[in-house]
């Protein structure tokens, strides 16, 4: 019955195709690639494919010449397969390129580097991103930036009404369906956000010397005791700014840093979940060439359902947020001073995460580029995490036992995140 | 001796003037009517009844709140003419004027006319420069002028050139190359002119929202079917989403007055709408401004759109179709900005039995990302359909520019050529303000 071999082989073709990649090695291992077909038509037909049955292995006795049916053009039982050589095509096919393996490739090294790119999710958070860039963690905002937020002088006319009616707009008023999604209330959130405090260029002017960067890709590249760490990638938006931000601690502050023992969580490795490759470019490279008119990195905004295919714990989003974070600031000193040293002028960059109701928040300093050791000066960090925008942002009301529970819109609203938002945003602008 | 004159007989009549004119001031006894009034029935099988129901229908909806009234106009399915504002049907433009009773006027209003004679007290003190110097928008300080203009220099050149990009993908280069830095052009220009537009630090900023309209415009007999041979009006629905848009909370003012439109013309196309090509599907009936009803920045200020990827212009010279480029252009401000200032209206209560009683206003401007074409809307009418407008002379006004260059070309990371009339053009429609 030649349509059940059909039907089955269409079923064994379906699964394999979805395997997107061509092995690095062409030839042998091509085979287990291609469908494997089940012939058996009469006897033995089950749902589940048999396995593999591996071929025959192929002895190669020195001095002994196989007699193959290679001359005859046909099969001869019997006689040997022949082996023909490796067929190349003499023109460039891009469609048809088989990428040679890993220690072909012109820059292969022999010692590999852990990389950190968008996707990756660190086992243990915060915790191994402060171990990896040789960094204090210091629990809540620093003060100036507290006092920033509560000076009446840099809030925004009828503040809490707007950013009420800029919450509703996001979860609610969006779209023609019920509700938007939660990609894109998260999305149209930050915005709204961002649109409300930039409606302050007009009392704050240096506000004006700062632009939006997207898709920007970022690679930097740090040594720590034996091992080299990169980070790669696009990550989220940047806020680029002609002026640097000013630095945060003094002197006497980041002194002390020298004495604070970075801690570590033996015996879990702090490579671990990092991207080990060998075959790598050390580079650093902001993202932007040239003499770029926004050389410094002001603040960068991250939001946890940017990619669909990759979903963060929330710990392991705020290492994400500090990896990039550091990796900007690693750029701009490598730009500015050069590798390798204690920096005179620390480099200050912030970061701002968002799930749609929960922000994070974070400032960070960079003291020094010399990672090496585990002692010496080391950077700083001050993150503000889980602040709450709203309690709920509901549609229909939750009603539980005929009592009503949450009410419809938007309940428990919490001004203090958006100061604190608008805080981070005029830091360098006052 | 009195003598007793005879009063004449005329007199009499006039003799008790006053006697009637106590009464004149009353009104005439209402009479209760006896029987009620003779209406035709609303359940009859007959062509009267389902008049009766239309009238009743309409009635209700007149009397109910804005949000019912929509959900009551746009609640039966039926089939109807998607319209896509960014459509390559040729002549597209005049069809989209007929369907929305639209006359163009090329050129832009006064308002926006470039006059380097005209000026505010701001500049009085400027006219002593040679007239080689730079003029600028009135209102706008040459200073600030010149801070914009270096902006949307580092706006082009971040895009093009400093930021490190792989080349653009087949058919998304508008995405990965004009979509920033659009967005960046109207955020930097809102933020930089919002001292000198008080509603833009009020406004609401969306990117990449999205904007539907439904109405009815003409009528067509039934030419298959159980219903065969009655008329069917002709519903036309416009889906569109913009690049980005500005909504603010006070109306834009009018750039003519309605009577003002009663002379323009709209051309008449005397064919069925599906020959443009234009089809019918059936699924929800939307009207939407970008945002839902309880949303207080409920008025249009400016859109900002994408031309698509397969919008070549070069290409269309070569098959010597140059004259379409500006009509597509045209078809799209048109729709689109019909789209926004009828669902403006209608977010107001305003339908199609119950005309607008002030005109709304919107503006648009549509780029590749290097030529920009601007246009300005005025809604006078949104009774578009056959039985309120037999009567209806108002019209409603389309005006726009031709495509205009920005700048030539990046170079060695310099922009070379910047149009610094385009630049004024922006920078007034972002300033203009009740």
């Amino acid at each position: 019955m030649p349509f059940i071999s059909v039907y089955v082989s269409i079923y064994l073709l379906v699964p394999l195709r979805s395997r997107g990649r061509l092995s690095t090695h062409g030839g042998a291992m091509a085979s287990h690639l291609q469908a494997r077909r089940h012939f058996a038509v009469s006897r033995c037909l089950t749902a589940k494919v048999p396995p593999e049955r591996k071929p025959r292995e192929r002895v190669e006795i020195p001095g002994l010449e196989m007699v193959t049916y290679g001359e005859r053009m046909h099969y001869v039982p019997g006689l040997s397969k022949p082996v023909h050589p490796q067929w190349e095509r003499d023109y460039k096919d891009p469609r048809h390129y088989r990428s040679p393996p890993a220690h072909e490739m012109p820059l292969y090294k022999e010692k590999p580097c852990y990389v950190y790119n968008q996707r990756t999710s660190a086992l243990e958070g915060v915790r191994q991103a402060l171990w990896l860039t040789k960094t204090k963690l210091i629990c809540g905002l620093p003060p100036q930036l507290l006092s920033l937020a509560e000076s009446p002088a840099n809030q925004i006319p009828d503040q809490d009404e707007r950013v009420q009616n800029a919450i509703k707009h996001a979860r609610f008023w969006d779209t023609t369906e019920e509700r938007p999604g939660k990609e894109k209330y998260s999305n149209t959130l930050l915005l709204n956000l961002l649109h409300l405090c930039a409606t302050l260029q007009s009392s704050h002017p240096a506000i004006g010397r700062r632009i939006l960067a997207e898709k920007y890709s970022l690679a930097a590249t740090w040594k720590r005791g034996e091992d080299l760490f990169q980070i790669r990638g696009q990550n989220g938006l940047l806020q680029n700014c002609m002026d640097p931000l000013p630095e945060v601690s003094g002197k006497q502050e980041v002194g002390d840093t020298a004495d604070h023992v970075l801690e570590t969580f033996y015996p879990v490795s702090p490579t671990i979940d990092l991207q080990k490759v060998n075959v790598y470019k050390e580079m650093n490279c902001s993202g932007f060439r040239g003499d770029y008119p926004y050389p410094h990195a002001h603040t960068l905004y991250f939001l946890e359902g940017a990619d669909p295919r990759c979903k963060l714990r929330p710990e392991q989003f705020r290492a994400k947020m500090f990896m990039f974070t550091f990796g900007n600031a690693l750029v701009r000193a490598h730009n500015l001073y050069g590798p390798q040293r204690v920096l005179d002028r620390p480099v200050t960059v912030q970061a701002v995460g968002t799930n749609g109701r929960i922000f994070q928040f974070m400032v960070f300093q960079l003291n020094t580029t010399d990672l090496s050791g585990d002692d010496g000066i080391k950077n700083q960090v001050w993150l503000d995490e889980d602040v709450e925008l709203y309690d709920f942002a509901k549609v229909r009301p939750l009603i539980k036992k005929k009592q009503v529970k949450v009410p419809a819109g938007l309940a428990g609203y919490k001004p203090e995140t958006f100061s604190k938002f608008l805080a981070l945003y005029l830091h360098g602008a006052v | 001796m009195a003598a007793r004159t005879r009063l004449p007989l005329l007199f009499s009549k006039n003799l008790p003037p006053f006697k009637n004119q106590k009464l004149a001031h009353t009104e005439a006894a209402v009479k209760e009517p006896t029987y009620p009034p003779i209406v035709p029935s609303l359940t009859a099988k007959s062509k009267s009844a389902r008049g009766r129901q239309v009238e009743d229908h309409v009635k209700k909806i007149c009397a109910s709140p804005v949000d019912e009234k929509l959900s009551l106009i746009t609640r039966i399915q039926r089939k109807k003419f998607v319209v896509y504002p960014q459509t390559f049907a040729r002549n597209a433009d005049r069809w989209y004027q007929h369907f929305t009773k639209t006359a163009y006027i090329p050129g832009l209003p006064e308002r926006f006319a470039l006059d380097p004679e005209k000026r505010t007290g701001v500049e009085k003190e400027e006219s002593s420069l040679p007239a080689g110097a730079q003029t600028t928008v009135p209102g706008v300080e040459i200073d600030a002028f010149a801070d914009i203009r270096s902006l949307v220099t580092r706006m082009i050149l971040q895009e093009h050139w400093h930021m490190k990009k792989r080349k653009p993908f087949l058919y998304r280069e508008q995405e990965q190359m004009v979509g920033p830095f659009l967005r960046n052009l109207v955020t930097g220009l809102t933020y930089s002119l919002a001292k000198y537009n008080p509603l833009l630090p009020l406004s609401s900023l969306d990117i990449d929202p999205q904007v539907n309209f439904y109405w009815r415009r003409g009528q067509r007999i039934i030419p298959k079917g159980h219903r065969r041979g009655r008329q069917e009006p002709t519903r036309f629905q416009i889906d569109d989403q913009p690049h980005s848009q500005i909504r603010i909370t006070q109306q834009l003012p009018q750039f003519t007055s309605l009577e003002a439109s009663y002379a323009a013309e709209v051309p008449e196309v005397a064919f069925a709408p599906n020959l443009m090509p234009l089809f019918r599907r059936q699924y929800d009936n939307n009207i939407f401004t970008g945002a839902k009803l309880p949303d207080p920045a409920c008025y249009g200020h400016t859109q900002f759109h994408l031309v698509p990827d397969r919008y070549h212009r070069d290409r269309m010279a070569r098959q010597q179709q140059s004259d379409q480029v500006e009509v597509f252009l045209r078809a799209n401000g048109l729709a689109s900005l019909f789209a926004w200032t009828g669902a403006q209206a209608m977010y107001q209560g305003f339908w199609n039995h119950e005309d607008v009683t002030r005109p709304f206003v919107s503006q648009a401007v549509i780029t590749d990302g290097q030529f920009f074409s601007f246009f300005c809307y005025q809604l006078n009418t949104v009774a578009l359909s056959v039985e309120t407008d037999a009567n209806n002379p108002r019209k409603n006004l389309l005006w726009g520019t031709e495509s205009l260059r920005l700048y030539e070309s990046v170079q060695d990371g310099a922009v070379v050529g910047l149009n610094d009339d385009v630049v004024k053009l922006l920078v007034q429609f972002l300033v203009n303000q009740p």
